[in-house]
């Protein structure tokens, strides 16, 4: 008797694993834009960055309604954290308050996909403030990442959050 | 017009010779059969010096040269944080995470067998990670978005239209757990990137690869002990 588990792979295991791969394709996609926001965050100008993970994304505010409520992420990277909050504004887009901890007067680099499917991105910086603050009023709703720079591009590396969808 | 180049970076007349030499090691490793025909493997060896040249360009600054990388390996990725018990939420974060850690180790990762490997490690830190950081907010009481638990999943019968789809589903949920991770995760990668794809997912040894391993032995034998399971 030779054990099956230890004889070679044949056709019939490469159709139960080809037929396994359509069934988990057919009940777990991933999301149609996976591929999109992990290209929109990788496409950096310097790839020798530092991840912020996303540690914490909530809701905030009692407003029943959409428009009334504050979303609260927090990003954590090993030399910096990264606290946003966003609300959504009356002319249809997204107000963007940042913190930085801890506090310094950095380079923060909001990236935006553009939103129809081949547009370039774009890129606004503004520099926190002692406290660590920052702010984009007007933001457009769509991918969007954040890059916190050193002010003088010396040797610090830069911090890097993951792409969200505003 | 277009800000990202719509031609594929790493395709092109791959050569032939080159590609062979540079693969013999790999295919000294896997069962000597008919089964696989030559123009499967040559599509291996194909894709596999794409992503080579893909992997080296990246390396050499033109990071564009990884869009095709990530549409290739984003569905074993997603398969892996999913099957660590991840929200879609959480996964698609786990996924982004992992590419981006790849970044900076970029220059260390030479082979594209080597970067599926790295990859499949990665994206299970990073899931181990998010469900540790989970357990610690969920006992604080926080609302967070990302743990709200994926509503219940729809009867089979209206997912999968296929019964011979249906069948393999009913004997999937009879194998051990460790067993379905398995094999979600090799069915996701080719014939010669088992046995190392198996062990990134911290199986043993000889799980899967030249033979066929225990969880795929069962598998297959409960199947074709099921009339409503055939070939073809």
């Amino acid at each position: 008797m030779t054990d099956p588990a230890s004889q070679p792979l044949d056709e019939t295991d490469q159709a139960i694993l080809d037929q396994m791969r359509a069934l988990h394709v057919l009940l777990d996609p991933p999301p149609p834009d996976l591929d999109e926001r992990v290209r929109f965050a990788i496409a950096l100008e310097n790839i020798d960055v530092e991840v912020a993970r996303l540690v914490e994304d909530m809701l905030v505010g009692s407003g029943s309604r959409g428009a009334e409520r504050t979303r609260m992420i927090t990003f954590d990277g090993e030399s910096r954290t990264i606290i946003v909050t966003m609300v959504d504004t009356a002319d249809g887009r997204v107000r963007i308050d940042g913190r930085l901890a801890p506090a310094a007067q950095l380079r923060v680099e909001l990236r935006s996909a553009g939103t129809a499917p081949d547009a370039p991105s774009t890129s606004k910086t503004v520099v926190s403030d002692d406290a660590g603050r920052f702010a984009f009023d007007a933001v457009d709703h769509g991918l969007v990442q954040l890059v916190v720079h050193p002010i003088d591009d010396g040797d610090a590396t830069s911090v890097v959050t993951p792409s969200l969808v505003l | 017009m277009t800000a990202r180049p719509t031609l594929m970076p790493c395709r092109g007349t791959v050569p032939r010779q080159k590609s062979n030499r540079q693969h013999t090691a790999g295919r000294s490793l896997m069962p000597v059969s008919t089964d696989t025909t030559p123009s499967a493997e040559a599509d291996h060896d194909d894709r596999r010096t794409r992503l080579a040249r893909c992997l080296e360009r990246a390396r050499g600054g033109e990071l564009a040269a990884l869009d095709e990388v990530v549409r290739e390996l984003n569905p074993l990725l997603w398969n892996v944080a999913r099957a660590q018990s991840l929200t879609v939420e959480e996964a698609a974060d786990v996924v982004q995470t992992t590419w981006l850690e790849l970044l900076r180790r970029l220059h260390e990762i030479r082979a594209p067998q080597a970067l599926a490997a790295w990859l499949v490690t990665a994206t299970r830190r990073e899931a181990w990670r998010v469900r540790n950081r989970r357990r610690q907010n969920t006992s604080e009481g926080t609302d967070v978005l990302g743990s709200v638990p994926d509503p219940d999943p729809e009867p089979l019968e209206r997912l999968v239209a296929d019964e011979r789809d249906r069948v393999l589903w009913r004997h999937l949920e009879r194998l051990p757990e460790r067993c379905r991770t398995l094999l979600r995760i090799v069915a996701q990668v080719e014939r010669p990137d088992y046995s190392m794809v198996a062990e990134a997912m911290g199986m043993p040894h000889g799980s899967i690869g030249p033979t066929r391993g225990r969880c795929l032995a069962k598998l297959r034998e409960s199947l074709l002990a099921d009339p409503g399971w055939s070939m073809s």
